[in-house]
Order: structure tokens, then C-alpha cells, then sequence
């Protein structure tokens, strides 16, 4: 008697609906016996490994965002010419220093190839994004973004409380996935010439963003940072 | 690509997969714990693969049976485990080939990993030629070629350790 491979055995336990073997299992003893090992690894898997190991492959579980090095190196996109994006100007209660400025690029990727986003492009809700950041001089950096429910994610760095030195221009290691949930996300990114506090951007960020979609995108700084931060902002509408 | 609680979801799904297969190769709970992290997190870097219906099982075969041979390969490189004649051979292999069989337990560690893959799956798995051709992103007639010389240079051996 010929049996269904393994991977037909695993096809039937994901879904069964669709099973090309159920005939074969209802007259095989052979392969119930097996289905029902499989089925209790399954289980086993589920008591025991899951529980163990989900947490390391989530990398910033209270992120709205997820980071991942998923696309071809952004170097690759310079050179093809593609720079461009928001620098956006100090409101009046915000403190900047006097000629020094930075540039934020964002990346997104496509079906046709990743494209450099303009402000309030429109991208799909789950897209993924690289960045490049430009400093007129070394500082230290962060990214944030605010969505409409006024949920503050960290993009950059991925952990830690201080930014990270940023010497020159920059493509970022990583990336971000957007939190698949539509409508206007507004990314920050923040240089200090002392050590940034990231605790104190994202707060800050919060205390401005208030709620609702108007709010996100007529919010052009984050006020009530140290002097000597520089900032630039992109506005993203992501779409259903 | 799912966001957090998308990569949850989708190790919910298909871990057990994954985990399966690590067991089946490895025969070491903790190995096959490890090992599964690990794939996943492979997995994980192509997401979008993880969607596609038709061809995610195929995939995650080859991730996973890949990743496996390479531990067992390493752990007998390091001395850490004596490499175990421990793979269950597929009941429905044709009873003339219990010799191959018994062969694929005691050699496979001696041949490539893509020969190796090819050899689990068909003597192991109980996969057909096509269906292990197309898990493992190659052609029919690859899998025979290195099936064939897989059983031929493995018959070579046996002779020579019994010799």
C-alpha cells in the first residue's frame, strides 16, 4: 500500500478542508497512527516550544512596528540618484541650532522595486521601509513615529534610551514594517548634538500628537525639545 | 508583511511544522527547540512566502530539512554527539529497497547536503521524485541523477566497511 508523504500529511493537519488524503487516512491505520503522533508534537509544540520562543522572534513587541533586513542595500537606491524628502522647519517655540539641519529619506518597498516616499505619499498599510538619514554634522540620532490614536512607536534605535551617533549620511541598518492598520503615520527623526534621551522625544511626541487623523498630519515638529535638536518629519497615509 | 502579532500568527501555524521536522531529524527535544527558533527566524526574513499557500509547505521544508542536515553535520563535527543511524525510513518504500534504506542511515553524513536532502526525503519522507524535486527547487532529473549516485557511492562504502 502506497501512504501520502510527509508533506501531504502536513497539508492535511494544517487544513483539513482541503485535504487531497482524506480518503486514504479513512481506511489507513498506518497514517492515523502517524497524524496522530504529528498531532501531539503539534501539541507539544504549542505547551511547551511557543511559549519559550515566540518572545525572541517578535523583536519589539510593544512596537506597532516591526524591524527587519528585508530590503537590498539603499546604498544601491543612492546611487540610481533617488534622494529626497521632508526637512521640515522649527515651529516658535522650537530651539534649533543655527545652520545645522538634517535630511531624512524613507524607502519603501514595492512589487516593481523600492521607491523613495515623498511627504504624504500614500503606501500600503503594511509596507516596509528603510531609512537614510543626513546630519549637517555628527549628532545623535532617533526615529519616532505617531500614528492617529496618538500610539507613539521607536523606529530608531531599536533599543536602548539614547540615540544613536549618527557621523555622517547614513542608510540605517534594518528597516520598519508599518502596523497594517490604514490611515496617516507621521515619522520624526530627531538629532542631538549631546546624548538624546529617547524616553523624552517619544513622550514629547505623544504630549503634542493629541488623537485623530487632522492632528497627525497638521503636526509639522515635536516642541519641547533640548536646544541643539534638529528634526525632520514625513507624513505617510497608509492605505487599506 | 504581518506586523508583531502577524509573526505570532504565523508561528502558530506553521512552528508545528517546523518543530516536526526538527524531531524527525535531529531526535533531540532541545536540539529540535533551538533548531525550530532558528528556522523560523529564516522563515521570518521572507515573509511574504509565508502567505503563499500553494508553495509555503514546500518551502518550509527545504528551510527546515536544510537547516537540520547542517546541525547534525556540525554536531558530528564537533564531536558533541556521535551522529545517530536514528532517521526512520518511510514505511511505504518498496521492500527492495530495504538495502538503500539501510544505507541513507549509515552514509548520509558522507555526501553533499543537497544529496542528503534528496535521500531523507525520498527513503525518509516516502516523497515521490517529483514531489521532493519540487520542494527542493530542483529538477526531476537532478533528484535521479544524485539518488542514483547517492545508492551507487553509498553501496561502494557499505562494501568497503564490511570488506
Amino acid at each position: 500500500m502506497s501512504h501520502p508523504s510527509i508533506l501531504k500529511l502536513e497539508a492535511h493537519l494544517i487544513d483539513p478542508a482541503r485535504s487531497l488524503i482524506a480518503g486514504h487516512l479513512a481506511s489507513c491505520d498506518h497514517c492515523r497512527e502517524l497524524l496522530l503522533k504529528m498531532q501531539q508534537q503539534g501539541d507539544e509544540f504549542m505547551r511547551i516550544v511557543y511559549p519559550a520562543t515566540v518572545q525572541a522572534l517578535e523583536p519589539r513587541r510593544t512596537s506597532r512596528w516591526s524591524w527587519a533586513g528585508i530590503f537590498a542595500p539603499v546604498a544601491a537606491l543612492a546611487a540610481a540618484g533617488v534622494v529626497m524628502i521632508v526637512n521640515r522647519g522649527p515651529a516658535s517655540d522650537y530651539e534649533g541650532t543655527k545652520g545645522v539641519a538634517i535630511k531624512l529619506n524613507v524607502y519603501a518597498s514595492f512589487e516593481a522595486g523600492a521607491k523613495v516616499l515623498s511627504d504624504k505619499d500614500q503606501v500600503p498599510a503594511s509596507a516596509a521601509l528603510r531609512f537614510r538619514v543626513q546630519p549637517s554634522r555628527a549628532c545623535n540620532l532617533g526615529i519616532v513615529s505617531v500614528d492617529e490614536r496618538g500610539e507613539v512607536s521607536r523606529l530608531f534605535p531599536a533599543s536602548g534610551n539614547e540615540g544613536a551617533k549618527l557621523a555622517a549620511v547614513e542608510d540605517l541598518p534594518g528597516g520598519a514594517i508599518l502596523d497594517g492598520k490604514p490611515g496617516p503615520e507621521r515619522i520624526f527623526a530627531v538629532c542631538s548634538a549631546d546624548p538624546l534621551a529617547m524616553p523624552q522625544v517619544e513622550q514629547a511626541v505623544k504630549v503634542a500628537s493629541g488623537t485623530g487623523a487632522d492632528s497627525v498630519r497638521n503636526m509639522s515638529t515635536i516642541p519641547g525639545l533640548p536646544a541643539g535638536t534638529v528634526q525632520a518629519t514625513l507624513l505617510l497615509e497608509k492605505s487599506p | 508583511m504581518p506586523a508583531v502579532d502577524g509573526v505570532a500568527q504565523l508561528y502558530r501555524q506553521f512552528g508545528p511544522v517546523v518543530y516536526r521536522r526538527c524531531l524527525a531529524l535531529l531526535h533531540d527535544r532541545e536540539a529540535a527547540r533551538d533548531a525550530t527558533q532558528e528556522i523560523f527566524r529564516k522563515l521570518l526574513v521572507d515573509q511574504k512566502k509565508l502567505l503563499e499557500r500553494e508553495s509555503v509547505l514546500p518551502w518550509i521544508y527545504r528551510v527546515a530539512t536544510n537547516h537540520c542536515l547542517n546541525e547534525r553535520r556540525n554536531r558530528g563535527r564537533r564531536g558533541e554527539e556521535e551522529l545517530q543511524p536514528d532517521l526512520q525510513v518511510a514505511t511505504e518504500a518498496p521492500p527492495d529497497l530495504f538495502p538503500e534504506r539501510q544505507l541513507v542511515q549509515q552514509v548520509l553524513a558522507r555526501f553533499d547536503q543537497e544529496t542528503q536532502a534528496i535521500a531523507v526525503g525520498v527513503f525518509v519522507d516516502g516523497m515521490e521524485h517529483e514531489e521532493i524535486a519540487a520542494a527542493l527547487g530542483i529538477s526531476r532529473r537532478t533528484v535521479l541523477r544524485k539518488l542514483g549516485r547517492f545508492v551507487e557511492n553509498a553501496k561502494k562504502f557499505m562494501l568497503r566497511s564490511t570488506g
